[in-house]
């Protein structure tokens, strides 16, 4: 049988705001092999985000079964689902979100920190992450002095150090020009030849044709699901 | 997480906002230098009062003169005669003037009974007290207070030479060293005999102290005087007298009263505040969460447990706070010290007090600050992220 780091089965999302339910996914089934590189694709408020909550372990469904590495996140406590979350995933924002008042190798060494990894053995491996994605010389230097590039591939060291099973990267370019952009899809392409499996979501379909396979959600449900080159 | 790694970033994050947090620190600061000060006036203060009365023994009453001729000396020689009294000495004060060859001051002229210094025993800086052969009837010597001796400006090789009082020369032959003492400023010590040639008010005198043989007989030896001086000036039981009894231990215990509402208030000055500070803290801090949701968001995101976030916002309101409270006790002893100088008193930092302050600004970090940490905890992730 395949390896499955995501399963989807029959998830529903429903928001209640005041006395309206608003559903951002209204009953997806989706699974996700170990080193796929899939892009999540679909217009504003279609449910990307809410579906790369629930992949990311930062939320459960109204209904349904989400399966992350073989667990299920439905009935698991706060505290075991962030074990879950910090073991399995790595998260990628669109505006980097790097902390604030921390320098680029603590903002690498914070995931394993929440591990629980002590500080010197942090240290190590952020090193050893940032140098290799190009950034050995920009270890103390906190978001005030890095480019937007700069701080997105410290943000996808972050995501990488922990050696998770999914890196989530929610529209990591859409903060970028086209070309730094450019480069940051050659990265996660890269990782995906290295045999990462990469979830991207994205609104825009050029990038999304980076991905062999693509998901079109439209009004919280998938619409189409395609593989191989565009 | 390790503690030390959240204490780090909660350092961290205060050390970034210096400004804001130096300001969120002043309430503590403020309340905990108020209240070492304070308490260090108070415990000066009683130990000045303490000490003075101490000198005097708790077995004495003291007879204070209402007017000019309430008592005589004879009065003191009946008083003298009662069952009991061990000691008796009488003073008669007046304003004066002494003098050097080189200036001259205010200073008030106090006339002692022989017995005045062995039952006082005020510490000697110079010379010596009134000797047996001062209290004989040709010889004018005189001892100088601290104060007198101060203002004349009195030194060493002074001692056995000449001094004026009133226009009258005396030999001086000690210098007393009771500054810390309370009520002696400025005084000069002479022989009754000698006071009565200054300022001729005999047989008046100022004061009686008579002490009794053991403190447990004080009360009624006081009853016993008020009744014997009633008797003398026919007095009834219920006209006022011309003259006060004090009683040392009652006086003794006065003191302790005052300081024991002193405190009181003292506690009640500490407690709001630090209630005050906490408040500033705790505002801060909610200000702080709200500002630093997205934040707060990631940290979930890469892997914080709610835990993580709860002791990375209370250590942060905990440093704050007891932060506040050393600033706020150097500040206060500081202060103290200087207090000290001024009204004269023993300098002494006190164990329980650095322990009090820095136990009440670490309870203060932890009362005020767990409810906004909580509040930074408990933020459901999906709603800290997409918080704008
Ligand atoms: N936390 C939330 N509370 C209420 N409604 C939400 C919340 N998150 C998303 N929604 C709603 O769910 C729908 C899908 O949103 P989202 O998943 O953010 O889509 P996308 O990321 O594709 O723009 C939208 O209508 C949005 O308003
Ligand atoms: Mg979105």
């Amino acid at each position: 049988m395949a390896d499955e780091v995501v399963r989807l089965d029959k998830v529903r999302r429903d928001y209640l705001v005041g006395d309206q339910i608003t559903t951002a996914l209204g009953g997806v089934d989706l699974v996700i092999e170990r080193g796929e590189f899939v892009a999540i694709v679909g217009p504003s408020g279609s449910g990307k985000s809410t579906m790369m909550n629930l992949i990311g372990c930062l939320d459960r469904p109204s209904s349904g079964s989400v399966l992350i590495a073989g667990d299920s996140t439905n009935d698991l406590s706060d505290n075991k689902l962030t074990e879950l979350r910090s073991r399995a995933i790595g998260f990628v924002f669109q505006q980097f979100q790097l902390l604030p008042n921390t320098t680029a190798i603590e903002n690498v060494m914070a995931p394993l920190l929440y591990q629980g990894i002590g500080t010197k053995a942090a240290k190590k491996s952020a090193t050893h992450m940032l140098t290799q994605l190009g950034l050995g010389d920009r270890l103390n230097f906190d978001r005030n002095r890095l480019s937007g590039g700069q701080q997105q591939r410290v943000a996808i060291a972050r995501a990488l150090v922990t050696s998770p099973d999914i890196v989530l990267a929610d529209e990591p370019t859409g903060a970028l020009d086209s070309k730094t952009g450019a480069a940051v899809i050659e990265l996660l392409k890269e990782l995906h030849r290295e045999g990462r499996t990469i979830v991207l979501i994205t609104h825009d379909l050029e990038i999304a044709a980076s991905a062999p396979r693509r998901v079109f959600l439209r009004d919280g449900l998938v619409e189409r699901d395609e593989r191989g080159v565009s | 997480m390790r503690i030390l790694g959240t204490a780090a970033l909660a350092l961290n994050r205060i050390w970034a906002t210096k400004i804001r947090s130096l300001l969120t620190m002043l309430g503590v600061v403020i309340g905990v230098a108020a209240i070492v000060a304070l308490t260090s006036i108070v415990d000066g203060a009683s130990q000045g009062i303490n000490k003075s009365l101490a000198t005097l023994g708790t077995n004495q009453l003291n007879i204070t003169a209402m007017a000019a001729d309430s008592l005589t000396e004879q009065d003191a020689n009946a008083l003298a005669a009662l069952d009991n009294v061990s000691v008796m000495f009488v003073q008669a004060q007046n304003q004066g003037t002494i003098a050097t060859r080189e200036s001259r001051v205010n200073a008030r002229l106090v006339g002692v009974s022989s017995q005045y210094f062995e039952a006082v025993k005020p510490e000697i800086a110079l010379g010596s007290y009134l000797s047996s052969s001062s209290f004989a009837a040709t010889s004018k010597d005189v001892v100088f207070g601290a104060d007198a001796a101060n203002d004349l400006g009195i030194t060493k090789d002074m001692l056995g030479t000449s001094v004026k009082l009133n226009g009258q020369d005396f030999r001086l032959v000690g210098v007393l060293d009771d500054q810390a003492g309370f009520g002696t400023s400025g005084r000069v010590y002479v022989t009754i005999d000698s006071a009565r040639k200054l300022f001729s008010q005999y047989p008046y005198v100022s004061s009686i102290v008579i002490q009794a043989n053991t403190p447990e007989q004080v009360d009624t030896l006081q009853i016993q005087a008020d009744v014997l001086l009633r008797e003398r000036y026919g007095l009834g039981s219920e006209t006022t007298a011309r003259y006060t009894i004090t009683n040392q231990a009652s006086l003794i215990a006065a003191v302790g009263t005052i300081t024991a509402t002193l405190g009181l208030l003292l506690t009640g000055i500490a407690a709001i505040s630090l209630l005050v500070g906490g408040i500033g803290i705790m505002n801060i801090m909610l200000v702080s969460v709200r500002e630093r949701t997205r934040e707060i968001g990631v940290r979930r995101a890469i892997g914080a447990k709610q835990s993580n976030i709860l002791t990375q916002f209370l250590i942060e309101a905990i440093v704050l706070s007891l932060a506040g409270g050393i600033v706020g006790l150097i500040l206060g002893e500081i202060a103290a010290f200087f207090l000290a100088v001024l009204g004269d008193w023993v300098f002494s930092i006190r164990l329980d007090t650095v322990l009090l302050a820095l136990g009440f600004s670490l309870l203060v970090g932890v009362v005020f600050g767990v409810w906004p940490a909580r509040q930074a905890a408990k933020l459901e992730p999906i709603d800290a992220l997409r918080f704008e």
